[in-house]
């Protein structure tokens, strides 16, 4: 049976990270969403995927290619237009007979995978507190009866985890289904049309994460790693402390002075420290240098960044081939300990979060002693110059001097 | 020149090829076709455009197949004509993009052996002749096939019994290899394939390839395999469309505020004032330049002169502008010199071909275009992008006022760098240019007037345009924009060789458009005007707002905003484009696809 | 469900702003009036518009070209005879209930969305307003609407119609019958309907504002602008303070000592000099530069202008491609200003001035002045009356 995988978003409110990969590459614990969601359908007997590929497809392709590094067979379909959750999957037709489909940038766990695996024509559910945002299901003795599109006043707390187990006939409700309100074509109306002649099951989840926006990643991100063991490969001087369970990988070289404290996940080839202090949830990616007199806590720095001399940075994502000059320090908690409000797409978010510092997206520059205020978010490429401060909404390209 | 485009894969073949073949219609448009393989080889041809296809092609099955659009270059527009071209068994189709140069003799020898041509086609032959060399492997037939042709093609060739292939190979004429997800594409240009796949892989002359659902094998002529790299296409295609105007020609006249707004773009500092180019075009243009080429073809020829007459005023360095087909044989290519190519579509072929023979040289290439990612921009050392958004009316107008802003802009750095412009000057010529827009709009919404002298010459068999300086070179674009749109015998000329010559054209009847311009030729031109006067036509005269003189010499006066300076250039020519529009609008002519004309041409 | 949106209008009242554009194209902080109104269908979950043009109709149809993957539908009105005939001319577009707008009203998501679950056959949004006589006064009795009476000479009440109703597709053989007898808008076709019985519920709107008069530029920047956060492109330099909601475009450059107070909206391609001071509620356009020394307050300028060193600027509108020399002033003060037969008194107005002037340096305008496009004022000059367009001031 193969398992189609729909990783063709680009994940609009995850800008600024979305700018430059698509949303199912954004990693957690160092490894894409995607990437997790092939090793728990792996481990759920799954061998055979489909990725339904568009935005910046060149990118799963080059990561996850032909699937040999994981011991699976995957294969790519081309989207094109973004035109809906139905019309992505109606272009396997002609290469799948029963299948499942699950949501690329939604984290499934292993079990639940095979729960939807046993059971034929059915639709992972979970129980949310917040359900406005998603689709509502009705079902009645686990039959599906219908699926609602976000509802003001939610009749439940059931929403549509975004994993199915299909069977060929679906086919011929997606051919039929027509354009949504927001057009583009749902698999929920095909969903829905199909609940009158077929009976679809409801299966409760018991694991589900969703990320909508940059500091869910650092939500997600915690939650893995509380998760993760213990693996030290790396060279690790004498004179480093390291409590808790912390990961670091192979040809890092841990320096004198640096003081880690798990859970903290650490890539490869790295150079940490000496002198430094990597606090709790903290992940680095591969090809980093966390260096002397920096501090970083609960943050995602992804590959080949660099913090490293004299910063901090707490609360925070920051994407690829980033590099902090000397002395630039992130703001993570407003004075006054409200909420921290942000600017996403244009958009004002209260994050309810009462720390976070910034979100920056790939090739970022920052001068010495240059600062950036709370919830800041920088796009791509942007130059924060030496001694100057950033904060507020910064688009990709700008220069703050 | 024409345009051809290949799929095989799992979607409806005929559905996906009309839809590529749409993106390419701009390419030729007086006949179109589509073959598929489905349960046999189907191939269905129409006279006229995509559309009319669309509408009589009846439903084909099958997820293979080949379609092309048509300019005819050898052979009358006709269904037999038209493309895919089939062998006389039937059993091979072909599309083909190019000219064949020997292929009477070909043709001749293929009579002698019994084969029946149904057409007057280079592109036949090709096909007739594949069968001829067809033992059950198409590919080699396309191999040995092509080891016979002398002559440019792009092609694609389908065989019925081996329906799972698609055979391509190339030689001069562009094509390009869409990358797909158990699919590929194989096309005249990325624009066809870019709504199904952004992945490309280009051919270099004188390889074949062969795709397959699942893959793609490109060979050499010696038949080993070769490795292309893959090139992940970042632009986006955006639509254009007509927007209520009557012609995309006029919505483009009119987009000219816009666009020369959009040319300035974040390259030109009022409160710096400075000039900020990209800086791998500053460390270029940073250098002790003998001397300047610009390569290029048509109205680019025509932007190339009057950026000769900017660059040598602000900078004394010398400007020699080439006419790329010219140059890519004669000219002289000595190392330092600075070429700049300026191709609107930055596919033109013999502007490339001028590029590629100037890099081979030693020389530092800089090329000016529209289009991102075309091959231009990809040969040079460096690009500037004029940034006019798509130009869909065949004869150029938007992208003629931003080629020569681009240039006017290298000007001034170039001047800067050799400390021939100040900064106080610089500034003043930086307002000048922001008001360019301004000005625009002026005679813009003088259209009307415009339009009343527009009846003056559309009954007329030949007109001239004159002026001198950095008006020369704008008569010459005016007149071939007259030429273009209206079908109107149109020349321009340099007013002081008039009498060398020329002369002897002017009746009474030939109407002379002067361009007059508040300078130190001013005198002379109105000197000129006397002389043409004399001989009968009327004069129709170009001239800037505060000219009280010149009604004084001809019979009419169309006024462009401001005093005279070099940057006149561009209200000027938008009076010239206004012009050439009503008089072909008046005329009835289909201007936004003129006849025998097609845009970018890639056959030299 | 589909939406009919009436753009063919000039909007006289509004010249010289309206004299190359269409009245749904002014710009309201960056953004031209008709697209909040697409963007409250759009966001409603209608993506089928048909849009009534007439009046410079290029304008429109360029900018919305490809508008978020929306399915527009032009239909031209060639003479503006009124709404109801405006609305006739997008009859056969439509197959079913639906929903009218007019292009020049910003109204906002909810009350659109509150029309739509209305589950009447017919229903209208109303307002409160506190000049009624100047528009459709409506007249309800229990929800319902009994009575709209256009420009009511009599006190008549609170509310007025916003000119937004869902109506089913019958509405069309009403307007016809009508226009057959020379009447052609849209309030006479609802009052028949109402006369023979139909119910028409009445839905009272959120955010609802009308431009009519040049000044409603200023007032609706002011309104419109709060919901625009800050983002910053092109560069800052050092030295620039920014306090509250400030939005910088791409390839804009803010240069040292610049003081700018939120909200503020400036757009893409802009210079602001060294040491220019921007206040509250100001909307920039596109490619236009402020030289060093300016202060800028509460005011609108539109594309492409030039504001030179020193120069004061309250409560003003500067239109598209005005070249402004240095030591221009164009300070706020109380005006009684005459638009077309009617005299307007305001308390707070600067100058309004059209597309393409030119204006030397060292001149003043008075409050409430208007001034049309292209004309050409020389140096030292103090101007106290409207200057008609095409005027040269000397």
């Amino acid at each position: 049976m193969k398992c189609v995988i729909l990783a063709a978003g680009e994940g609009k409110r995850m800008h600024p990270l979305t700018y430059t990969r698509p949303k199912v590459m954004l990693p957690i614990a160092n490894r894409p969403i995607l990437e997790l969601n092939l090793l728990n359908a792996k481990k759920a007997g799954l061998k055979h995927f489909i990725f339904v590929v568009g935005y910046k497809s060149e990118m799963v392709r080059n990561y996850f290619q032909d699937g040999k590094k994981w011991g699976v067979k995957i294969e790519y379909v081309n989207q094109g237009n973004a035109l809906g959750t139905a019309h992505a999957i109606g272009m396997v037709e002609k290469f799948v007979d029963n299948f499942i489909v699950l949501c690329g940038d939604t984290i499934f766990g292993k079990q639940d995978i095979k729960k939807i695996v046993d059971k034929k024509n059915s639709i992972g559910l979970i129980n949310i507190d917040n359900p406005r945002e998603y689709g509502v299901v009705e079902i009645k003795k686990e039959k599906v009866i219908k699926i609602y599109e976000k509802m003001e006043k939610p009749i439940s707390n059931v929403i549509n985890a975004g994993i199915y187990h299909f069977e060929k006939q679906i086919f011929d409700f997606i051919k039929k289904t027509k354009k949504s309100l927001r057009g583009e074509y749902e698999i929920t109306d095909s969903i829905n049309m199909m609940v009158k002649n077929v009976v679809f099951k409801g299966v409760f989840l018991k694991e589900w994460r969703d990320v909508v926006y940059p500091w869910h990643l650092l939500d997600a991100n915690e939650e893995m790693l509380k998760k993760s063991e213990k693996k030290i490969e790396g060279n690790i001087d004498i004179n480093t402390m390291i409590k808790g369970d912390v990961s670091i990988g192979r040809n890092t070289h841990v320096m004198s002075g640096a003081y880690i404290e798990g859970p903290v996940l650490i890539g490869n080839n790295c150079k940490i420290g000496p002198n430094c202090y990597i606090r709790p949830f903290t992940t680095i990616g591969n090809n980093c240098h966390i260096g002397n007199a920096c501090e970083v806590k609960n943050s995602i720095v992804m590959n080949n960044s660099n913090v490293p001399h004299q910063n901090y940075v707490g609360d925070s994502v920051i994407g690829e081939n980033c590099n902090l000059g000397s002395g630039t320090k992130v703001a993570n908690l407003r004075f006054d300990k409200k909420n921290i409000s942000t600017i996403i797409n244009g958009k004002k978010i209260d994050t309810k979060r009462r720390k976070l510092g910034v979100v920056m997206g790939d090739n970022i520059q920052t001068g010495i002693n240059s600062t950036m205020d709370v919830g800041t978010i920088l796009g791509h490429n942007v130059f924060i110059g030496p001694g100057a401060n950033a904060k507020g909404n910064i688009e990709p390209n700008s220069r703050i001097l | 020149m024409c345009g051809i485009v290949g799929y095989n894969g799992f979607r409806e073949a005929n559905k996906v090829l009309i839809d590529c073949l749409k993106r390419l219609e701009y390419r030729g448009y007086d006949s179109a076709g589509i073959g598929v393989i489905g349960k046999k080889l189907q191939v269905f041809k129409e006279v006229g455009e995509i559309s009319k296809l669309e509408e009589k092609i009846p439903s084909f099955e099958g997820d293979i197949g080949i379609g092309h659009t048509r300019w005819a270059t050898h052979g009358a527009v006709t269904k037999e004509n038209a493309h895919p071209q089939l062998s006389s068994n039937k059993k091979i189709a072909l599309i083909h993009n190019g000219i064949i140069e020997n292929f009477q003799k070909l043709k001749e020898d293929l009579e002698k052996k019994g084969v029946k041509f149904a057409s007057q086609t280079d592109s036949e032959v090709i096909v007739q002749l594949i069968n001829q060399n067809y033992t059950g492997n198409l590919r080699d037939a396309v191999i040995n096939t092509i080891k016979q042709l002398k002559g440019s093609y792009a092609i694609v060739a389908a065989c019925k019994e081996e329906p799972d292939i698609l055979v391509g190979a190339r030689n001069e004429s562009p094509l390009v290899v869409g990358v797909g997800d158990n699919e590929n594409f194989i096309a005249s240009d990325i624009s066809a394939l870019l709504k199904y796949t952004n992945r490309v892989k280009y051919l270099d002359d004188g390889e074949i390839c062969v795709l397959s659902k699942k893959d793609i094998k490109i060979f050499n002529k010696n038949t080993k395999e070769v490795t292309k790299e893959e090139n992940i296409i970042t632009w986006e295609l955006k639509d254009a469309e007509k927007s209520g105007f009557p012609h995309f020609m006029l919505k483009e006249i009119f987009e000219q505020p816009d666009t020369i707004n959009k040319a300035l773009l974040g390259r030109v500092s009022e409160i710096d004032r400075s000039i900020r180019l990209h800086e791998k075009i500053e460390d270029l243009l940073n250098y002790d330049i003998k001397s300047i080429r610009i390569l290029a073809c048509g109205t680019s020829y025509y932007s190339g002169l009057v950026g000769k007459y900017l660059i040598e005023q602000l900078t004394d360095i010398p400007v020699i502008v080439e006419l790329a087909s010219e140059y890519r044989y004669f000219g002289t290519k000595s190392e330092d010199s600075l070429i700049i190519g300026v191709t609107q579509s930055g596919e033109t072929a013999d502007t490339l071909a001028a590029l590629r023979e100037a890099k081979n040289a030693g020389c530092r290439t800089l090329v000016i275009t529209n289009v991102m990612g075309s091959t231009a921009t990809r040969i040079s050392d460096a690009y500037i992008l004029t940034q006019s958004g798509p130009e869909i009316g065949v004869a150029a107008t938007k992208t003629f006022t931003s080629q020569i802003l681009i240039l006017l802009l290298i000007a001034f750095k170039l001047a800067s760098l050799k400390n021939k412009l100040g900064a106080d000057e610089l500034s003043k010529y930086i307002i000048h240019l922001k008001e360019l827009p301004r000005k625009v709009r002026e005679v813009l919404d003088n259209s009307d007037k415009i339009l009343n002298i527009a009846l003056e010459l559309k009954n007329v068999d030949s007109v001239f345009f004159i002026g001198r300086g950095i008006n020369y070179p704008l008569s010459l674009e005016g007149a071939l924009k007259l030429k273009e749109i209206s079908y109107i015998h149109a020349e321009g000329f340099a007013a002081g060789e008039l009498k060398h010559g020329p002369f002897a054209l002017l009746t009474q009847v030939t109407p002379v458009i002067t361009i007059v311009t508040k300078d130190n030729t001013y005198d002379k031109m109105i000197a000129n005007i006397g002389e043409v006067k004399a001989r009968g036509p009327e004069v129709i005269a170009i001239a800037e707002e505060n000219d009280s003189e010149i009604e004084k010499h001809a019979d009419f006066v169309i006024r462009f905003p401001g005093q005279s300076n070099p940057l006149s250039c561009i209200p000027i020519i938008v009076i010239l484009q206004l012009l050439a529009y009503h008089v072909a609008n008046l005329r009835e002519c289909s201007i936004d696809k003129p006849r025998n004309l097609a845009k970018s041409v890639t056959v030299e | 469900m589909k939406a009919v949106i009436l753009a063919a209008g000039e909007g006289r009242r509004l010249r010289p702003f309206t004299e190359t554009i269409p009245k749904v194209m002014l710009p309201v902080a960056n953004k031209p009036v008709l697209e909040y109104v697409i963007d409250a269908v759009k966001n409603n979950g209608i993506n089928e518009i048909v849009i009534v043009v007439g009046y410079k109709k290029e304008v429109i149809m360029e900018h919305f070209k490809n508008y978020k993957g929306a399915k527009i539908t032009y239909v031209v009105q060639e003479k503006q005879l009124g709404t109801g005939h405006a609305l006739l001319h997008a009859k056969s577009h439509i197959k079913d209930t639906f929903i009218i707008l007019s292009g020049d009203n910003i109204i906002d998501n909810t009350s659109i969305s509150k029309l739509i679950k209305d589950d009447s056959k017919y229903s209208i949004l109303i307002k409160e307003h506190p000049n009624p006589s100047k528009y459709g006064a409506v007249f309800i009795e229990r929800e319902k609407l009994r009575e709209i009476v256009e420009k009511p000479r009599e006190e008549v009440g609170k509310f007025i119609s916003t000119g937004i109703y869902k109506l089913s597709k019958n509405i069309f053989d009403i307007i016809e019958e009508l226009a057959n007898e020379g009447i052609y808008d849209l309030s006479s076709t609802i009052q028949s309907i109402v006369d023979d019985g139909e119910k028409i519920n009445t839905i009272v709107a959120d955010l609802w504002r009308d431009i009519v008069y040049p000044w409603d530029l200023i007032h609706l920047n002011e309104t419109m602008i709060n919901r625009t956060p800050s983002i910053f492109g092109g560069t800052i330099e050092k030295g620039v303070t920014i306090k509250g909601d400030v939005s910088v475009g791409k390839d804009t450059t803010i240069y040292s000592g610049c003081y700018i107070v939120g909200p503020v909206i400036i757009g893409k391609g802009c210079e602001i000099g060294p040491n220019v001071c921007i206040f509250p509620s100001t909307t920039i356009g596109n490619n236009s530069v402020i030289q060093p020394f300016s202060q800028v307050g509460n005011t609108v300028i539109m594309n492409d202008s030039r504001i030179g060193s020193c120069s004061v600027i309250k409560n003003s509108v500067i239109g598209r491609g005005c070249i402004i020399e240095n030591n221009f002033s164009s300070i706020d003060g109380s005006s009684t200003i005459e638009i077309e037969g009617e005299f307007k008194k305001l308390e707070k107005i600067g100058s309004m001035i059209g597309e393409d002037c030119n204006i030397e340096s060292n001149v003043i305008v008075k409050p409430g002045k208007i001034i049309g496009r292209k004309c050409n004022i020389s140096s030292l000059k103090i101007i106290d009356d409207n200057i008609p367009s095409n005027s040269k001031v000397m």
